[in-house]
Parts: C-alpha cells; structure tokens; sequence
C-alpha cells in the first residue's frame, strides 16, 4: 500500500512540477504582461494543486493534510486576485476595446 | 440586522479561531493569541464584507465547486498546450462582459473566481460598467462560460441580479 502510495506521489508531484515549468516557459514566450499572467495563473494553480495532491498521502492526518490544502487555497484566492489587479495595471494606457 | 451582525460575528470568529487551532494546534500557550487573532478577523472581515441576509445554497454551490476544478484543470492544460506550442498560438484580445451581479462583494467573487477558469483574465471594467475580459484566443466561446459561471454564483449565494 505504500509502496502505491508513494508512486501515487512521484507521478502527481512529477505532473506539477511539468505544469510549474509550462508556466515558466509560458511567461518567457508569450509576449505582453496580460497574457504573462494567464501563464502564471493557469499553469501554476494546477501545478501546485497537483504537488499537493502528490504530498497529501505522506502528510499527517489530519493538522498536515489540512495544512497543506489551506496552503494551496490561499495560493489560489492570492494569485486569483493578485493576477486581476495586476491585469487592471497593466491595462491603464491601454485603449479601451 | 443587528441579529444578523451578530449571528454572522459569533460564526465568523468561530470560524477563524477553529482554523487557527488546525493551523497552530492545540497548545495552550498559544490560544490566547488564537482568540485574539480570530478576533481581529473578525473584525476586519466584518468591515471589510459587511454580512447581508442571503442564505447559501448548497447543491448550487458544490456543482460551482466541481465546475470550477474541472476549469481550473482545463485552464491549467490549456495555458501549458499553447506555452509549449512550436507555433505559439495565440490570439490574444479582449471581451467585453456585461455583468448582471451588481458592483460589489459577489461581483469581486465572480471576478476572482472567473480569474482561474481558462483563457479568461479580468482586467477591469469599461465605461459602461461592463466587465473587461483579456482571453488568450478570442475566438473560444468566453461570454458563454463567463455567463455560466455567473449563474452559479447567483444561483449559489441566493444574489438578486438584473435580468435587462
């Protein structure tokens, strides 16, 4: 069972990791601050939810386990809104569509 | 509304303090900076997101829940599927969203929640009050699952809305 359990981290871990890196190349490649900031709040939310995900089986049940959520919802609620304000920023100079 | 000031009070601070306990632990040296801290919370999320009298749903609410998973692993692929795409492609732009939510708390959360659903990032809003939408490729249906997501939220938080 844990020898499942630990595959079940590696590969999970593994999948986020490669979703960190998208983000990353995504921020270098695309071209403008915007659609910088789709690649770090798409790619990087599933990233880490998946290293999470991959972490969750070896936390302690359950103040780590609940950590580690609480961990990742905040990164998420932070980049959601961080992302929307930085957007607003960015846009000012802009013409309006 | 006083009733509900102080309804909303007493399960908000419980709230906090519960999740500083999960955070912290049980350790007795440290409650008295928990209830002071829950307090604190409290307070603050009291002024900052002054309760009102909707009541949430919670069929509506788990089905935006799960929604907003399988967007946010759709977003995520999306995203890494163009990054990493010899051809770039991308057809960056904006939509131009008109919200039915009234400005405010369920407006913040519709735009905070729709900032994690794929291509769609908000960037404010326009003169006319509508909502600004920057999208990775404009030509992906963007207004239909905004307006998606936005009946959820209604739907989900019991919000009044207007329907012209």
């Amino acid at each position: 069972m844990s020898l499942v359990l630990n595959i079940f981290t590696i590969i999970a871990v593994l999948a986020g990791t490669f979703f960190f890196l998208a983000g990353t190349v995504g921020l270098l490649r695309f071209p403008d601050t915007l659609t910088r900031l789709h690649a770090l709040t798409k790619a990087d939310n599933l990233g880490l939810g998946l290293v999470v995900m991959g972490l969750l089986p070896q936390a302690e049940w359950p103040f780590d386990v609940i950590k580690l959520i609480a961990i990742w919802l905040f990164t998420l609620l932070a980049g959601a809104t961080v992302g929307q304000l930085m957007a607003q920023a960015a846009r000012r100079g802009q013409p309006t569509p | 509304m006083r009733n509900i000031s102080a309804r909303a009070a007493m399960t908000r601070w419980t709230g906090f303090f519960g999740f500083w306990l999960l955070l912290i632990g049980l350790d007795p040296v440290d409650l008295a900076a928990g209830l002071f801290a829950a307090a604190a919370a409290t307070w603050t999320s009291l002024h900052l997101l002054p309760p009102s009298g909707g009541r949430l749903r919670y069929a509506a609410l788990a089905q935006l829940a799960l929604r907003f998973g399988q967007e946010s692993i759709m977003g995520g692929m999306d995203v890494a599927r163009r990054a990493l795409s010899v051809r770039l492609p991308l057809r960056p732009g904006f939509v131009v969203y008109p919200v039915r939510l009234h400005p405010g708390p369920t407006c913040n959360a519709f735009t905070t929640l729709t900032s994690m659903m794929p291509g769609t990032l908000p960037a404010g809003v326009d003169d006319h009050g509508a909502l600004l939408y920057h999208c990775l490729d404009v030509e992906q249906p963007v207004a239909a699952q905004l307006a998606i997501d936005e009946g959820l939220l209604i739907r989900a938080l019991g919000e009044t809305h207007d329907d012209t």
